[in-house]
Order: C-alpha cells, then sequence, then structure tokens
C-alpha cells in the first residue's frame, strides 16, 4: 500500500529531480504519521494528563494530592518499593557480575550461547508463573522447605514466609539475576587481556588488578546495570500482586488498587504516586544513559 | 561453581512447576507421591480455558498486527527516506521502558472514559501496543542499521529497479528477519501479559494469565498446568528468536538481541 502510494506521488509530480525529493519525503511522512498520532494519542497525551490531574482536585489547582502522601500507608508503599527494588538490584548485580565473569572466562562460544539464551529464557519467566514457582517450592509445603527440613533440619517455618518481604525478595532476584548476567558479559570484552598481563608482569596481585584496574574499568557499568535493575523491580506488579496481594504495599500494587476499585483510595493520590514514580523512573533512564555513554567511553 | 549454583536456582522454580502439575500429591514428601495427567485434563475441560488461551491468543495476535502497521513502516521510512524523524521515532519507541505497566494502564483509563472504549479490548490493544513498541522497533532498527541502504537502493536504482521492487527484491530479504523476530517477542510478551489485561479489562476479557492467577488462589493442581502450558509457549518462541537471532549472526549482520524485558 505505501508502495503504491509513492509510485503514483512520483509519478505525478516526479518532473524534477527537486521536486521528487520533496515529494518523497511528504509521502514518507504519510507512512510515519499514523506512528506519531497513535504515540500521541495512548502514550503522551495520556501521561501528560495523569501528570497534570495529580496537581488538581475538585477545586482548581492544589498540592493537596502531594500532601495527601504523606500519610502512613504512602509512605510504606514507597519505602518497601525502593528498598526492594534496591536490595534486589543490589543482590542481582554482585551475584550477577560473578556467574557473568565465571561465564565469560570460560572462553567458549558455545558455553556462553548456553548460558545467554538460558538467561534470556529464565528472565521472562517471571510475573504470575514465577510467583507460583515459588510457592510450590517455598511455601509452608514446599519441596524446597521439606528438603531443608529433612536434609538440614532446618525449620523455614515460621521465621520465613514466601508471602512476606523476604519472599518478594527470593523471587524478585530470580528475574533480576538473569538479566543482569545478559547485561554485564559484553562489558567484560572491554577488559582487554593485555592490561592484566601489563599488571601481572608488573607484580600486581590478582586483588590489586580488581581493586584498581578492573572495577574502575567494570563500575560504570555496574552502575548501568543495577538502575536498570531497579527500575524493572520498581515497575514490577504480577510478582508481587500473585504472591503477596495486599499483605505488603507497594506502589504498583497500591495503585493497580485504585484502578481496579478494590480498595477505595482518593484517585487523585494514586495520580500523585504514578507521577513520583515517573520521576524516579526518569532518573533511573537518566543515570543509565550517563553511566552507559561512560561504560562506552572506556571500551573504545 | 558460581555457574552451577546460578543453573541450580534457575532451573528449580521451572522444573518443580512441571513436576507439580503431573504429581498426584506432592506437600508431605521431597518427591511426588504418585504421576498423573488429570490435572491437565482438568484444565482442558475448565469452560474458560478455552477461552482465555483464544483471547490471549487474540491479544497477542493484534497487537502484532498494530506493530507491523505502525512501526514498522514509520521506521523502514524514517531510515530509507525521512532520516529526521529517526530521533523521535527511537525516542517515542524506547519510552515504553520508562512507564510501568501499571501507571500506562492508570493514564489509559484515565483519559479514555468514553463509554466504547472505556476498558474495553480495543484500549487493551492500544495499552498493549504501546508497551511492545521497544520489542518490535529494536529488532527491525538494528536489521536496518546493519545494510547500507542509501548504497542498495542507488545500486538497484541504477540497475533499473523500481521503488516496488527495491522494497521486495532489495530491501525486504535484509530486514524479515528483523521484523520476524520483532512478531515473535511482541506475541510472547503480550501472550504472558498480565498487568494490562487485569487492570485494563479486567473480567469483561479473561487471559490466561488472569485465569492462572485465579487458579493460584483456588487450585494449585489445575494452576500448574495452567502455568506450564503458558510457560512451554513461552519457551518456544524464545528458542525461535535465539535460533533466529543466531542465524542473523552467522550471515555475519549484527545481531538481533533477543533480550526481552518482561517482568
Amino acid at each position: 500500500m505505501l508502495v503504491f502510494r509513492e509510485r503514483t506521488k512520483i509519478g505525478r509530480f516526479g518532473s524534477s529531480r527537486d521536486g521528487r525529493m520533496r515529494s518523497t519525503r511528504f509521502s514518507a511522512l504519510w507512512g510515519i504519521l499514523p506512528f506519531f498520532i497513535f504515540c500521541l494519542a495512548f502514550e503522551i497525551v495520556p501521561v501528560l494528563v495523569l501528570v497534570k490531574e495529580s496537581f488538581f482536585n475538585a477545586g482548581g489547582f492544589t498540592l493537596a494530592n502531594y500532601a495527601g502522601l504523606g500519610e502512613k500507608v504512602y509512605l510504606a508503599a514507597f519505602w518497601n518499593s525502593i528498598r526492594l527494588s534496591g536490595i534486589t538490584a543490589l543482590i542481582a548485580t554482585v551475584l550477577g557480575t560473578f556467574v557473568g565473569y565465571s561465564i565469560f572466562k570460560t572462553k567458549s562460544r558455545r558455553i556462553r550461547g548456553v548460558f545467554e539464551a538460558f538467561s534470556n529464557v529464565t528472565t521472562n519467566f517471571a510475573g504470575a508463573p514465577l510467583a507460583f514457582a515459588f510457592i510450590i517450592i517455598l511455601g509452608a509445603n514446599g519441596v524446597v522447605t521439606i528438603l531443608f527440613m529433612q536434609l538440614f533440619g532446618l525449620q523455614l517455618y515460621p521465621q520465613f514466609q514466601i508471602y512476606s518481604y523476604a519472599g518478594l525478595v527470593v523471587a524478585y532476584v530470580y528475574f533480576q539475576l538473569p538479566l543482569m548476567v545478559l547485561l554485564i558479559i559484553p562489558s567484560f570484552s572491554g577488559l582487554s587481556p593485555e592490561w592484566r598481563e601489563a599488571a601481572d608482569s608488573m607484580g600486581a596481585t590478582t586483588w590489586q588488578y580488581w581493586r584498581y584496574i578492573g572495577m574502575p574499568l567494570l563500575a560504570p557499568s555496574l552502575v548501568a546495570g543495577m538502575v536498570l535493575l531497579f527500575a524493572n523491580a520498581y515497575g514490577a506488579y504480577a510478582t508481587a500482586y500473585t504472591l503477596i496481594g495486599s499483605r505488603l504495599v507497594l506502589v504498583t500494587t497500591q495503585i493497580a488498587f485504585v484502578v481496579t476499585g478494590e480498595v477505595l483510595h482518593d484517585p487523585a493520590l494514586a495520580k500523585a504516586m504514578a507521577t513520583i514514580s515517573l520521576i524516579i523512573m526518569a532518573v533511573c533512564i537518566g543515570v543509565y544513559r550517563l553511566t552507559l555513554s561512560k561504560a562506552r567511553g572506556w571500551s573504545t | 561453581m558460581f555457574l552451577v549454583l546460578f543453573s541450580v536456582y534457575m532451573l528449580i522454580p521451572i522444573l518443580a512447576t512441571y513436576l507439580f502439575s503431573i504429581a498426584v500429591r506432592w506437600d508431605r514428601s521431597i518427591l511426588p507421591e504418585g504421576y498423573t495427567f488429570d490435572w491437565y485434563v482438568q484444565t482442558f475441560n475448565h469452560p474458560y480455558f478455552l477461552i482465555t488461551v483464544k483471547n490471549s491468543f487474540l491479544l497477542a495476535t493484534y497487537t502484532v498486527a498494530a506493530n507491523l502497521v505502525l512501526i514498522v513502516p514509520a521506521t523502514y521510512l524514517a531510515y530509507a527516506r525521512l532520516p529526521a524523524a529517526k530521533i523521535p521515532i527511537d525516542v517515542l519507541t524506547i519510552l515504553p521502558f520508562g512507564i510501568p505497566r501499571v501507571i500506562l494502564a492508570l493514564a489509559l483509563v484515565t483519559v479514555y472514559t468514553v463509554p466504547v472504549i472505556n476498558r474495553s479490548p480495543l484500549l487493551l490493544v492500544c495499552a498493549c501496543t504501546v508497551f511492545s513498541m521497544p520489542y518490535m522497533y529494536r529488532p527491525v532498527a538494528n536489521s536496518l542499521d546493519a545494510i547500507d541502504l542509501g548504497t542498495l537502493n542507488d545500486a538497484a536504482m541504477i540497475q533499473g529497479a523500481n521503488a516496488r521492487q527495491i522494497l521486495f527484491y532489495i530491501v525486504g530479504p535484509n530486514i524479515i528477519n528483523g521484523i520476524v523476530s520483532g512478531c515473535l517477542l511482541v506475541f510472547s510478551a503480550i501472550f504472558a501479559e498480565y498487568t494490562l489485561a487485569r487492570l485494563i479489562t479486567g473480567a469483561r476479557f479473561k487471559t490466561l494469565p488472569m485465569l492462572l492467577v485465579e487458579f493460584t488462589r483456588r487450585d494449585g493442581r489445575v494452576a500448574s498446568s495452567i502455568s506450564v502450558i503458558a510457560f512451554t509457549v513461552a519457551l518456544l518462541l524464545s528458542l525461535a528468536i535465539i535460533a533466529l537471532a543466531q542465524a542473523n549472526q552467522r550471515r555475519g549482520e549484527q545481531a538481533v538481541s533477543g533480550a526481552g524485558k518482561n517482568t
């Protein structure tokens, strides 16, 4: 269809080269326009309206919606979301770096390919299926719970509960870890083997190599990976909802309760929460881009 | 050592789900007390199962179609004729990564309150399209980056090819892998999508993940068989995407990243 349109345009206006250039650009715009209109209608405008409405109530412009977030439950939601995202991002960054390095160190393209595919598949095992899998293995009668008891005499319950904050951490790390592995493996290629040899020949220990050469070079990639994981966990909803429902307040579950109308919160407060969350996301993306450009600068 | 622990941690939940779905009973012992396919039979006989599979399938298919109509022509035309449009397209397609789905749903139901559209499957398709745009855009843009469109175009023109021939015989074969990768990524992301469906349409348009969440609270054995079915579909799609990406790599093109970001 597109092609057809282009041809008729060229045929009609294409007498001079200049005219043809202009008309192909013009016709190209017709093909791109639906995309822009769609984005405007379902992406940009709704988000802007949401942000705008967070500053309004029945009486007009107000900051009351934001003041309303000072209530205990909303502060708890932000604190829980930030703490959960921060801890799981940190755990996944540290473990993911070690796993990623182990994969990189094998030097086998085959092994690397297999583990990358494996990470790819498992990082998508998230949401409801993941929450359910953890209920099966770490629930009160879960197989790992029983295994711990029979093998090590370790009673997980009632100190640990899968339907709790600790349970959420275990489940979140599950989808965060493979993502970090995928993100970090390429950055190891940036550490050129010559630097290691140079450090060795000058008598540096492994610790010194990592402390003074390896880590500073990797640092931007690690920070970039970590903020991405933070944002990833912060926006997650399905896993948390399936696992804990309303037992623990999170920003995403609170906003969702307003949308589904299950709990009667003030919609304006949800919009204020959403606006603050968008700012947090924007900061994450900003830091991500900044550190990533730094990481790229190193590796060239 | 790290790799072994990593593999164990990553494999246990998946294997446990598969095993649980064929276990007679598995809450008192380390291994199941017997094996059965009853839960699958029950799942397939459940009145809602086929409806939700169909709904998820339709939702994913329409979203793929919307992506094909909106993203592919826009990306191609920006690369081929209007480079000035590249940056805005880039920003608009990557932006959804920064908008949590809960917030996207809230924004859409806030704005679209008109009776016909409000919380309709149509609005859901639009929401899913916004959310899945990066999955289609990245592979297509990568495959367009990998070829020198200008030179190919000039060469073809010199040989006397018209615009249509260029598109179908020159550009098409070079970017078709990117498009197919994008379609598979979008399909697999939306087939498993829970958040948007639950928040936008709710019970009016039940999808497979919604049925799964319902059953995790009611009957774990049926839930495990639904979970296995959903994961197997996702697994097959992922393997197809990875195989495609590797085929691309072998062709010496830039790899199409199969990495999906999905929670």
